[in-house]
């Protein structure tokens, strides 16, 4: 495996030696790694996909493809054959496979609370004795459709963002029938079919090339290559995904014309066979998911365990069995968050909104959690970390390496621009050139035009346009009289030109090239502007400047001119370009332009955020080690002081073989490498270095490297825009496709689509998910509290046989009523402290729900809150003449609706209805003491460890809404529908709100006495015990 | 087997870029003994090298195992992860933390209790408008007897016995003053000075005392049912115009009730039972009771009837309750 540095420096409009190579090792990117298939299973179904392409078409001649398919090379299909093809192989359909998307997916997030509420629920309806519980069985399934359908809402319309996405407008092509040319939709293709495609146009099926004229294709989407390829009719190799004369679907016609037979459509096609691979692979569950289940297991594990402690003190209190079920099911409803599944979908598609704001559009709402828990990040380079567009990045000119402005827009060009050598340099760049812009973008920014031509050119046209102004005009002004483009033999682009000083007869010849082409045909070289001649010590300046250049991974072209002799060559002197009437030696060489694809400015600084925040950046490239490490370098992958192998050796002056590997932090793997490695040295090398770049690879070693990583314990991310990321995309915990150079499919099997195509973005997206994280568990810590508080009463109530303080109904309106704007304000809480400053949460370790959080929300606050609200429900009956002595026992008395006249401390005589009456002031003070108990809690919950004063109690104005939310809530409740019966709640005092207010304080400080603590003493055992 | 390929890699390098790193060697040295700790840490959190990740076994023995070892782990002798020391700790922090919550709710309670009269209650307004409630009761408000099986009726009489026990004349006129009638027996005082109760003798019912008839009218067909009102610490009906009982046929035919005797004869609560004083103080206070006699029902059908009670201040169409200011039983006799 050979390679030289001379490839990647010397390129103008030629892919061939790109393509060399490519080819080189392109079928052992493919088949080789059949060696390690035993061990990466996935891989392994990719690769049999790979050779189950038993494609042979691109061999055969057009006659055997006429005789194949039964069609006519000249006259095409008839239609009626066609009709009967499309009756026979089904319609192609017009867009890929799409991510099924149905209430499927809405189920995952719910199912397990309408496991939980629904069984109550249904078992309330067995009970069809009690008349009561019946309506509330009615109740709690209204609850859970509600929710339910509450939750699809949130999750289609988050769908509807991508649907707009895609592109709809359907595809047409333009296809020979019955010897005519004819429009159809593309979808109507049948194999046999002959299709004419021109530039612009994607290409509607798999296609066997028949005859092209300068047709290239961007394959990027399939196979990842970024350069354009050509395609012709001629066969060159074995492997379909290699042979130059065969089409794929989806992918684009850049510039050209050229007629094929169609050989495949639909699924049959390669991208098809890809995109049904990447459904295939299993989709993880995400993180969040994962924490909500273990979540609902705690809170399930509560609810039966109590529950069935109670029943079994129940019914040895010789209570009726059919008792005891009720007040199971009551004790299971009181421990169930039911407002809880729908505070959590807000959060995230608040969060989800905010992203997409940010250019993070998120597909699958539970993924805005699992960019916060990423530890690890696979990033494409091209269009990614870079610009994807070639710029110019150095100079070499007067024995000096200059720097280029490489940011986006250019705009600040330093280097010294006084030489008469930039003058000369100024002029070559301009004039040997043939990309233009395309008319009529003046009001455009010049980085922003549009240009025809490849990137090289482009880069350089940009680059003069920027710093010299208007390059039309000055190429107006040199007419050009002959010109060579550049062609891979030659590796050299030449074009003379008259110039612009009227009292200057003689032509001006410039070169372009590759540098030692160049250097080749010069004699001379221009320092400062004066021609001197080219001795030793300057060649070696100059390869030294090359080296350097190259060594950074740019794209060197060597620049020389030379002004034509007056006599030799007259005014009218006609140029001939094949027998090159003309001198091409002994020129005057004058600079080196370096080209590079930079990084984007935003980029180092968010791989330093992901660095700070523990998250590893892996950068999976196609591209060439020097130019990926260079990169890495110049953005922060490989830091500036971390070394690879390869660089201790040099530094040390030793062989690669005696430097000890675990000295190096950073690597560069090349597919080639990887291909060779077991599972084993895989992970030990992803576990022991901090900083990796795999070039070289190939997108299905994408799926090797994420599986790996995956191995380790990692949520990974992965980003990617080919179809053939897609297996990846899918494997990773979140798979993050690019709006702009994304194909369909890989945006399909994504769970996030970058829309600006920008790594910053990520880093963006881990904050946001870090913080909902924490906003989560704050929310699930507020939502759990009030479970005791509304447990407690029932527990009571069997026990000590008081009254029932609250009621299931008044359970339902503080679950789903007063809670759930304050929980859901709560994911607008700020962070606390530099999130972005810690590692990533650990899968398994930090759990969203943990011990701490359980039982400080239960047995602290919890009950602290019971407490209160008993209190307020003591003096409630105390006050109307039920003493608690009195009230002991009282129960079976209470309930009994022929007793009309139960007395009560004074001796007052108490009809049922009016007993039931002072129930329901007693639920509605319960209600009122947890709600008014709940906004101290939902105070206290905005920081886990910071003084609720350093967080600022009024930064979060979302919070005082949701307070305000609650308390107007429980006026309305209290005070506007208290005169209906069903609802349980009744006109209550105005003094009752206040009993509880102590006990709000009380919480109060109470949390800010833990927070101290924790903050005093880090670490210890107070910290370990209550924080959450 | 990596380095051969490293050896295949190097001359791919040019030596251009060396320039860069030689400028940092030394930072380098520095840099990666700061950074060796952290990356063992991150391997660690990573959780991959030394292997130690969590036993993944899925049957149900490894789990029931793991489940053993949480419970009780003999060789950190911890129980459900945590030691001896660490528990009893845990404990006396709980302790102390409900002790004084504990603590707190009783200063609360005694401060509520503080606030509130053993005497008068503080509001009367949920127990007001009046109930009413009858007697004999036993579970039903649904007199169903045949006059010649004294089983079917013999329990009414017993109940009613019963309840008239407190009572019994002696009894009243030993405990109870007679106070005159017609207006409130207002007793001013402390609130915690002991109150007298007014008599209402169980001769006052005449023909439903059970004195003359022990079987309160039952075996003749022609039952006895006592009405009282509820009992409201304050409650005073209107001056000059005592409560009144009526009773009617609540649905259907109203000569299905051919004539009531209500005793005493006014048919009505007398003012100077009131006001009741609560029965911390008022203790030997009996409340008022009108007795109606059915003396004329029809036979071997059954009979709504509806009892109310009419005045001043009274209520008795409260939709969702059937006993504020009014009753309704059926009487069923057979013969």
């Amino acid at each position: 495996f050979q390679k030289t540095p001379e490839i990647y420096s010397v390129e103008l409009s030629g892919t061939k030696d790109v393509k060399k190579t490519d080819k080189g090792d392109g079928k052992q990117k493919y088949r080789g790694l059949k060696n390690k298939c035993s061990n990466f299973r996935k891989n392994d179904q990719i690769e049999e996909i790979k050779e189950e392409l038993d494609l042979d078409d691109h061999k055969l001649s057009s006659e055997e493809l006429e005789k194949r398919y039964g069609t006519n090379i000249i006259t095409g299909l008839s239609s009626a054959r066609a009709a009967e093809l499309l009756a026979r192989m089904g319609p192609m359909p017009s867009t890929l496979p799409r991510r099924p998307r149905d209430c499927q997916d809405v189920m995952c997030l719910t199912f397990p609370w309408r496991d939980l509420v629904l069984g109550s629920g249904s078992l309330l309806s067995l009970t069809p004795l009690l008349i009561t519980q019946v309506y509330l069985g009615a109740v709690l399934a209204l609850v859970v459709i509600l929710t339910g359908i509450f939750a699809y809402y949130q999750e289609a319309k988050s769908t509807n963002i991508m649907a707009s996405f895609s592109k709809m407008i359907p595809q047409q092509a333009l296809v020979i029938r019955d010897a005519e040319k004819k429009t159809i939709p593309s979808e109507q293709l049948v194999v046999g079919d002959i299709v004419e495609i021109k530039g612009g146009d994607q290409i509607p099926a798999d296609i066997r090339l028949l005859s092209s004229q300068g047709c290239k294709v961007d394959n990027s989407s399939l196979t990842g290559e970024s350069e354009p390829q050509s395609r012709s009719c001629d066969f060159t190799h074995d492997n379909p995904l290699e042979t130059k004369n065969i089409g794929f679907y989806s992918t684009t016609c850049l510039e050209g014309t050229a007629t094929g037979m169609v050989i495949n459509t639909g699924d049959r096609t390669i991208i098809g066979q890809i995109a049904s691979l990447a459904s295939g692979v299993g989709n993880e569950k995400t993180p969040i998911a994962i924490e909500i289940e273990h979540f609902v297991h705690i809170v399930a594990g509560v609810a039966v365990s109590i529950g069935i402690i109670f029943f079994i003190i129940a019914v040895s209190m010789k209570y009726p069995v059919l008792y005891s079920i009720i007040f199971l099911i009551g004790i299971i409803v009181a421990n169930v968050p039911e407002g809880l599944l729908a505070t959590v979908t807000v959060t995230l598609s608040l969060t989800a909104k905010r992203m997409a704001k940010k250019n993070c559009l998120v597909k699958n709402l539970e993924a805005v959690e699992t960019l916060g828990s990423t530890s690890i990040i696979c990033s494409d380079k091209t269009g990614t970390l870079t610009q994807n567009r070639m710029t110019v990045a150095h100079l070499w000119f007067d024995n000096q390496i200059f720097m280029a402005d490489t940011s986006e827009d250019h705009s600040n060009q330093i280097f010294d621009q006084s030489s008469e050598t930039w003058a000369s340099l100024a002029k070559i760049i301009t004039l040997c050139n043939r990309a233009e812009f395309k008319p009529g973008q003046e009001s455009i920014p010049i980085m922003k035009k549009t240009v025809v031509g490849d990137a090289s050119e482009t880069a350089l046209l940009k680059f003069s346009e920027v710093i010299l102004g208007d390059v039309m005009e000055v190429r107006k002004r040199n007419r050009k009289v002959a010109e060579i483009p550049f062609n891979s033999t030659n590796k050299f682009q030449l074009s003379i030109h008259e110039t612009d000083d009227p009292n200057d007869k003689r032509f001006l010849m410039v070169m372009k090239g590759a540098p030692e082409r160049i250097l080749e045909k010069c004699s001379t070289i221009m320092i400062n502007g004066q021609e001197q001649p080219l001795d030793q010590s300057t060649a070696k300046a100059f390869h030294t400047a090359y080296m350097e250049l190259g060594g950074l991974g740019e794209r060197v072209l060597g620049f020389c001119h030379l002004y034509l002799p007056a006599d030799e060559f007259p005014e009218t002197y006609s140029f001939d370009i094949d027998t090159m009437n003309f001198p091409t030696s002994s020129l005057c060489f004058v600079g080196l332009l370096s080209m590079i694809d930079p990084p984007r400015s935003t980029v180092p600084d968010a791989v330093t955020k992901c660095r700070s925040a523990g998250i590893k950046v892996i950068m999976v490239t196609g591209d060439h080690p020097i130019t990926a490490k260079a990169i890495a370098r110049s953005v922060g992958i490989i830091s500036a002081n971390s070394e690879t192998v390869e660089d201790i050796a040099k530094r040390l002056n030793i062989a690669v073989e005696q430097v000890n590997e675990w000295d190096a932090k950073a690597a560069v793997v090349t597919g080639m490498e990887l291909k060779d490695m077991s599972q084993e040295q895989l992970d030990e090398l992803l576990a022991n270095h901090s900083e990796i770049v795999f070039a070289r690879t190939s997108p299905q070693q994408k799926l090797i490297i994420v599986e790996g990583c995956q191995r380790l314990g990692a949520v990974v991310a992965v980003t990617g825009d080919g179809v053939n990321d897609s297996p990846a995309l899918k494997k990773a915990d979140i798979g993050i496709a690019m709006g702009i150079a994304g194909s369909d499919a890989a945006k399909n099997a994504a769970d996030m689509v970058l829309l600006d195509d920008n790594f910053a973005s990520i880093v963006t997206g881990v904050e946001e998910g870090r913080l909902i994280f924490d906003n989560l568990k704050k929310t699930i810590a507020y939502t759990l509290t009030k479970n005791i508080a509304e447990l407690c009463p029932f527990l009571i109530y069997i026990i000590v046989g008081l009254p029932l303080p609250i009621g299931t109904i008044t359970i339902l309106f503080i679950d789903l009523g007063t809670d759930i704007i304050p929980s859901i304000a709560l994911a607008y809480e700020k962070a606390e402290s530099d999130i972005m400053n810690r590692k990533p949460r650990h899968k398994k370790k930090d759990r969203l729900v943990n011990k701490p959080l359980a039982l400080y929300s239960y047995l602290h606050v919890g009950l602290m809150q019971s407490l209160g609200a008993f209190v307020v429900y003591f003096t409630v009956y105390s006050q109307e003449g039920f003493r608690p002595s009195t009230l002991i026992g009282l129960r079976l008395e209470w309930e009994k609706h022929s007793v009309n006249d139960l007395e009560d401390s004074y001796g007052q005589e108490w009809t049922r209805y009016q007993r039931q009456y002072l129930e329901w002031t007693g639920y509605t003070a319960f209600f009122i003491a947890i709600m008014v108990q709940q906004i101290a809690d939902l105070i206290i919950r905005k920081t886990r460890r910071n003084s609720i004063f350093q967080q600022g109690l009024f930064r979060n104005k979302v919070i005082w809404v949701g307070i305000a939310s609650q308390i107007i809530i429980a006026l309305i409740l209290s005070y506007g529908l208290g005169s209906i019966t069903a609802l349980n709640f009744t006109m209550l005092r105005a003094q009752y709100w206040f009993v509880a207010v102590p006990y709000a304080i009380l919480i109060w400080v109470y949390d800010e006495v833990r927070k101290f603590f924790i903050r005093l003493y880090p670490g210890g055992w107070w910290d370990k015990n209550m924080y959450y | 087997m990596r380095r051969q390929h490293r050896s295949r890699r190097a001359p791919t390098f040019p030596h251009g870029y060396r320039y860069r790193l030689d400028d940092q060697d030394e930072a380098n040295q520095n840099y990666l003994a700061d950074e060796e700790e952290e990356a063992e840490e991150e391997a660690r959190v990573m959780g991959v090298p030394n292997g130690q990740g969590q036993p993944t076994g899925n049957t149900w023995w490894q789990k029931l195992q793991l489940m053993n070892e949480y419970l009780w782990d003999p060789e950190q002798r911890m129980s459900l992860a945590r030691t001896g020391q660490s528990w009893s700790l845990i404990l006396v922090i709980y302790f102390f933390f409900y002790a004084s919550l504990a603590a707190v709710i009783t200063v609360c309670m005694y401060t509520l209790f503080l606030t509130i009269s053993t005497y008068m209650p503080t509001f009367t307004e949920r127990v007001k408008p009046p109930g009413v409630m009858i007697r004999p009761f036993a579970h039903s408000l649904n007199f169903n007897f045949n006059v010649s099986e004294p089983d079917t009726w013999q329990h009414y009489v017993i109940s009613l016995n019963g309840f008239l026990q407190g009572y019994n004349d002696s009894l009243q006129e030993e405990m109870n003053v007679d106070c005159p009638p017609g207006q409130y027996f207002i007793q001013d005082g402390n609130e915690d000075e002991d109150k007298k109760a007014c008599q209402f003798k169980r001769s006052f019912l005449k023909n439903c005392s059970g004195l003359e008839d022990p079987t309160f009218g039952y075996s003749t067909g022609q039952p006895c049912i006592l009405l009282k009102m509820n009992r409201i610490v304050g409650f005073r009906p209107e001056l000059g115009d005592p409560v009144k009982v009526s009773c009617k046929v609540q649905r259907g035919d109203e000569n299905d009730i051919r004539s009531i005797n209500y005793y005493p004869e006014s048919a009505s609560f007398d003012l100077r039972y009131y006001p009741y004083y609560g029965k911390l103080t008022h203790v030997n206070y009996t409340s008022p009771l009108v007795a109606m006699h059915f003396t004329d029902v029809v036979k071997n059908q059954v009979v709504p009837v509806q009892c109310q009670l009419k005045g001043k201040g009274i209520i008795n169409d409260v939709i969702n309750d059937h006993f504020v200011g009014r009753v309704i039983f059926t009487l069923n006799i057979e013969t």
